[in-house]
């Protein structure tokens, strides 16, 4: 149990650009070096973590750790991934708190600032445009194009338009990915 | 704002959300819109922070638990980031591999649609607060096809941002 937490230590915290290259180095380190996961065992927690709501990635390694040594391993697997990583980011939000009145740090975050609408946009193409790409374009327009109009001119709760989204999800199926 | 609370709010925004950043639109909505807890710029400046460090995207929550009740509210903002990653034990336990059904997936695929446009429609009054010239304009376009056409990673982005506010403070 030791070296699963110093293995989701080392890859959680190492590993830069999110859920899926992290999830990546997970599958090395546990099904094809130790052998601890099946295939099988990995591809379950894989889908299973993209239905789960919230951070694929914490699902996943929850789901991972649970496979290995029960419920421990789940609450070791997401501490050790997410304890590191979250101290920082609250060392830093300290630092600007403590800060931002400094010109220099206040121009150095306006950089920061202005290239976080470009990630969100980014953010919010990568969640669109595989879909378009698998010819469901209409698809995106009613749904992404409808959640927009109403968040934006009719205000309607973020709650409500996700919730009607699901509905329509579930009665209009996405076509089956090719293989 | 009670920590509890916030809490309740932050885990509301995560649990409703299947991917990194798509909890922004309900937080933004109850903390910014409805609350005023939080400014745009706290938000944006949280997003900045959390993509500075590894983990995963939606690290961002614990950024914004910071800005809105200090050291007890980052420690909300991490418990609701990490509660919603334990439902996967019960999924694995009695749904299994039913969960991969259909219909299932076709419900995640279009809230995770409806999420990009929600999304991109929060950009807009967000950018109002973060772009306030050409420079800040320049960055924001030039991040967005960074990221979007080349495999660079996003620490390199935030550093160059900075590092151009710098140059553009110090000019």
């Amino acid at each position: 149990m030791w070296t699963f937490f110093s293995i989701c230590l080392r890859i959680g915290n190492l590993t830069f650009g999110g859920g899926d290259p992290t999830m990546a180095a997970l599958y090395r380190e546990l099904v094809e070096r130790r052998g601890w996961l099946t295939r099988e065992q990995y591809a379950t927690a894989y889908a299973l973590a993209r239905v789960t709501p919230g951070t694929n990635l914490l699902a996943f390694s929850a789901g991972c750790g649970y496979l290995l040594h029960g419920w421990p391993g789940a609450l070791i697997a997401v501490l050790a991934i997410t304890i590191p990583s979250s101290l920082l980011v609250g060392w830093i939000t300290m630092g600007y708190q403590a800060g931002h009145v400094n010109p220099v740090v206040a121009a150095v975050v306006g950089g920061i600032i202005a290239s976080a609408i470009g990630m969100m946009m980014a953010s919010a193409w990568q969640l669109i445009q595989p879909r378009i790409r698998e010819g469901q374009w209409l698809r995106c327009l009613l749904l992404g194009g409808g959640a927009m109009i109403g968040l934006s001119v009719f205000h309607i709760t973020p709650i409500f338009l996700l919730l009607v989204a699901a509905g329509v999800g579930y009665f209009w199926l996405a076509p089956e990915k090719r293989a | 704002m009670n920590v509890f609370l916030l809490y309740l709010l932050l885990l509301k925004s995560t649990t409703t959300s299947f991917s990194g950043m798509t909890s922004l639109p309900m937080l933004r909505s109850d903390l910014v819109v409805r609350h005023h807890v939080l400014t745009d710029r706290q938000l944006n400046t949280a997003i900045g922070v959390g993509r500075m460090g590894p983990g995963p995207a939606g690290i961002y929550v614990v950024s914004v638990g910071y800005f809105v009740g200090g050291t007890p509210g980052a420690i909300a903002g991490w418990l609701a980031m990490v509660t919603p990653a334990f439902l996967i034990v019960p999924f694995l336990v009695y749904v299994g591999r039913k969960a991969a059904h259909p219909r299932v997936r076709s419900m995640i695929q279009a809230i995770t649609i409806a999420a990009g446009g929600l999304i991109l429609s929060i950009c807009l009054p967000m950018a109002r607060d973060a772009i306030t010239g050409a420079l800040p304009l320049a960055i924001t376009v030039v991040s967005f096809l960074i990221l979007n056409f080349t495999r660079v990673e996003t620490l390199w982005v935030i550093l160059g941002s900075a590092i151009a506010g710098l140059l553009g403070f110090l000019i």
